[in-house]
């Protein structure tokens, strides 16, 4: 029976699939990478909208919110809150933070300056546009 | 089980006593492979019937003598596969190691004219993104088309033990598991080409 | 214990188990926040309770890896640890710089933290999962090249077995792939893209390795059963992990830019994914009946046997349940995600580290097994522990299901909050049962001082 199962297979099968899954990985990317450009319109990313990603990131915005569903499930969906919401409620809304009214969520004051809070609407205005394949399902996110 | 335990069936064939052939780990991968063939397969059955008019109009475009030739060529190879086995069956090392080579040059063969047929889709600037069917076609032929190098490599390594008299009647799992191997990538086209190819 | 240096694991495993503490309370804190919202408010946000949340989980389990690695290897190899010093002083450096990491989210407002460590010049902070300061990361690096060197060395001295060499291949991998967590091109679709390069292929790939060689081991231990046998189930469960997860990675590139057929790719091989996580299940319980000897530590071989298990329903089956396109267009990003994530961290990595611990902490200490009163107590912990998740999870579901129905199929959306009020009730009961996990997580610590009758392990 020891001979039915042998040790070396294992290991060989072990090495040669992940080599062959590993090499379709790096070609299925290298086609993503030639496709991406039509898809996240990346001529579209200003110095404003780099910025704004860096407001983004410096703030975890991701720790409560997620942004094409990716983050945590604390607060809303901020990928398409530019089509949702509109650049001038966004900016309202940051502002006012936090709401303060007992036993709901609070959102942290960031004390962004105007450049910074029109750089962040830069940036989720560029995000609304990547072409997600129709996600989310309704305005909603 | 070993292999002294061979038994002789009622229609008088020997059986070596080990099934099935070859190392049991290959069966396993075997499985797996085939299962993730067998879940693509179901997804062009499923992304075809929700858009049959685009399907039957882009597989119009497919070079279906290629891939009628090249359903040819696999078989046959898988033929010289069978060939090889018997003969190191026999004690034959030479033999066996030559008839791997024409498997071999036969997979060479495949890989040739299947680049050609990628080559004319690549230049109409044809791509995994053109639409469904497309996705299909070239995501399941270029899986298989990884498969067939990864079988002759396969089986390269195995025709150079066989020719440095690596195995033996008594003792030939690895030419087994190579064969296993390979006629799995030969069925998995056979199935391909009419269901991407010719089924409309 | 055969080796001295072995006994170096020690303070690897006591710090581990430290942080999961720290790791549960926070997560309280933000199971709580869930329902009273502004729950210690401006003092601890939510984002900041859930950074510390998830950095404490990574970093203890790496302790733990760390730890098992250093217990391990030396048994593997037949030889002493190449430098017990060098892991001593690794041990310092990547405790103190968690430490510090830590306090830093918790002191200093994150946008400070991220100015004070020249995120401006290089940026990388800010990415789920990835928010240590760039120093930290820089450190982790540092920490883990050294770590590979000590751990390489006493593989290339000693004697070579598939599980060490295993064990090697998936610290290697986890080093090497961390290094895509310097790269944040400021195309957000790219950066997603490359973020899992780290994540998933941690997770879902080089981490799995470092699990089966885990269990593999103890396994061993345990059961006595031939090593040839475990060796090449052990094979053949990293080899479908790697032939289904390399490519299922797909499953997180349906929604964020990336071209469509990814759906169907992500779709076909994560569905395969479970494959590997059932073979663990069989792998465990069948070794465990083909055992040749009864090995007195009977704690060790319930942890053993609940991470094939847990793995399976955490990773595989809750994971299929949400991996295909269609229904993930419905899940995406939702309380469904956090279900299955917390099983199945729990049920894969967490439960190899408790395995790994369970089987080496009484050797360290001197002994083959605990005191009977001791492990009852350890089992104890494993069923709150086990159970409480079980619920967690389901409570989640059940929330998540709720939300996906209010939020994305209703033909009259509700808003997120809207729909998150809904499902206050699930966000209660799973506070609750978080609480009784936390319990088991005190059983498990006392666990480790009730004394007892003990065998003293044979002088080797």
């Amino acid at each position: 029976m020891s001979q039915a199962f042998t040790k070396s297979m294992a290991r060989n099968i072990f090495f040669g699939g992940t080599t062959f899954f590993f090499l379709l990985l790096v070609a299925l990317t290298f086609d993503t990478m030639q496709v991406l450009p039509k898809r996240d319109h990346r001529e579209n990313i200003t110095p404003q909208v780099a910025s704004g990603k860096h407001i983004w990131e410096k703030n975890d915005c991701i720790g409560c919110h997620t942004l094409l569903g990716e983050g945590a499930y604390f607060a809303p969906e901020l990928g398409n809150v530019y089509t949702r919401r509109g650049p001038e409620f966004i900016k309202a809304w940051i502002a006012a933070q936090p709401t303060k009214s007992p036993g709901r969520r609070q959102m942290p004051q960031f004390n962004l300056t105007d450049q910074e809070l029109d750089d962040m609407v830069a940036f989720l205005k560029w995000t609304s546009e990547i072409n997600t394949s129709k996600w989310p399902p309704n305005i909603e996110g | 089980m070993q292999t002294d335990q061979a038994t002789l069936a009622a229609d008088g064939t020997r059986h070596s006593g080990n099934y099935p052939p070859g190392d049991l780990a290959i069966w396993l991968f075997i499985f797996a492979e085939l299962l993730a063939f067998g879940v693509f397969f179901l997804s062009y059955a499923f992304a075809r019937a929700n858009n049959v008019e685009l399907f039957n109009q882009s597989q119009l475009h497919l070079n279906r003598e290629s891939g009628a030739i090249n359903a040819l060529v696999l078989i046959t190879s898988s033929y010289f596969v069978v060939r090889a086995v018997a003969a190191i069956k026999e004690g034959h090392e030479r033999l066996c190691a030559n008839w791997l080579g024409v498997a071999i040059a036969l997979g060479f063969v495949f890989i040739v004219i299947k680049v050609f047929e990628f080559h004319a889709k690549f230049s109409a600037g044809i791509s995994l993104s053109t639409n469904t069917f497309y996705m299909f076609y070239l995501s399941l032929t270029l899986f298989h088309f990884m498969h067939v190098i990864l079988g002759m490599i396969i089986l390269a390594a195995v025709m150079i033990k066989a020719r440095s008299g690596g195995y033996s009647p008594e003792n030939h799992t690895g030419v087994e598991t190579g064969a296993s191997y390979w006629h799995m990538v030969d069925l998995v086209w056979i199935i391909l080409f009419p269901l991407v190819y010719v089924i409309r | 214990m055969q080796f001295q240096s072995q006994k170096v694991a020690m303070p690897y495993f006591i710090a581990a188990i430290g942080l999961f503490v720290g790791q549960i309370l926070f997560g309280l804190i933000m199971g709580l926040q869930y329902v009273i919202g502004d729950f210690l408010f401006p003092a601890i946000p939510f984002n900041v309770a859930r950074m510390v949340h998830t950095n404490l989980l990574i970093v203890w389990l790496l302790f733990g890896f760390m730890g098992a690695a250093y217990y391990m290897i030396p048994e593997e190899t037949e030889t002493e640890l190449f430098s017990p010093k060098l892991a001593w002083l690794m041990f310092w450096v990547f405790l103190v710089a968690g430490a510090l990491t830590i306090l830093g989210y918790l002191l200093v407002p994150y946008a400070s933290l991220a100015s004070m460590t020249f995120n401006d010049a290089w940026p990388t902070m800010g990415r789920e999962f990835l928010e240590q300061p760039l120093p930290t990361k820089l450190g982790i690096v540092v920490v883990a090249l050294v770590f590979l060197f000590n751990i390489s060395m006493t593989v290339l001295k000693g004697r070579k077995t598939s599980i060490s060499l295993v064990l090697l291949m998936g610290l290697w991998g986890l080093a090497i792939f961390f290094l895509f967590s310097f790269y944040n091109p400021s195309n957000l679709v790219l950066d997603k893209y490359f973020w899992w390069w780290t994540v998933h292929l941690w997770v879902e790939g080089v981490w799995e390795l470092i699990l089966g060689s885990l269990l593999a081991f103890v396994l061993i231990k345990v059961t006595g059963v031939d090593r040839e046998i475990i060796e090449k189930w052990l094979y053949m469960i990293i080899a479908m992990t790697l032939i289904t997860g390399i490519v299922g990675m797909g499953h997180h590139y349906f929604w964020i830019g990336t071209p469509e057929y990814w759906q169907w790719f992500g779709s076909v091989f994560s569905a395969l994914e479970p494959i590997p996580f059932f073979m663990m299940t069989i792998f465990a319980f069948n070794m465990v009946n083909r055992r040749r000897r009864e090995h007195p530590n009977k704690a060790a071989t319930l942890w053993a046997l609940g991470t094939g298990t847990m793995a399976f329903l955490g990773a595989g089956v809750w994971g299929f349940l949400h991996t295909l396109a269609p229904v993930n267009f419905y899940t995406h990003g939702t309380q469904i995600t956090a279900a299955h994530g917390h099983m199945a961290f729990y049920g894969a990595y967490v439960m190899v580290v408790l395995t790994m611990i369970s089987y080496a902490m009484p050797m360290m200490r001197g002994r083959v097994a605990n005191s009977g009163k001791s492990q009852i107590m350890e089992m104890w912990a494993f069923w709150l522990m086990t159970v409480s998740i079980v619920f967690i999870t389901l409570f989640l579901t059940a929330a998540g299901i709720l939300q996906v129905w209010l939020q994305r199929v209703s033909t009259t959306p509700l808003g997120f909050m809207a729909a998150q009020d809904q499902a206050m009730l699930f966000y209660w009961l799973r506070e609750i049962t978080g609480v009784v996990f936390l319990i088991g997580l005190v059983v498990y610590i006392l666990s480790f001082f009730v004394g007892g009758e003990t065998k003293e392990s044979a002088a080797q």
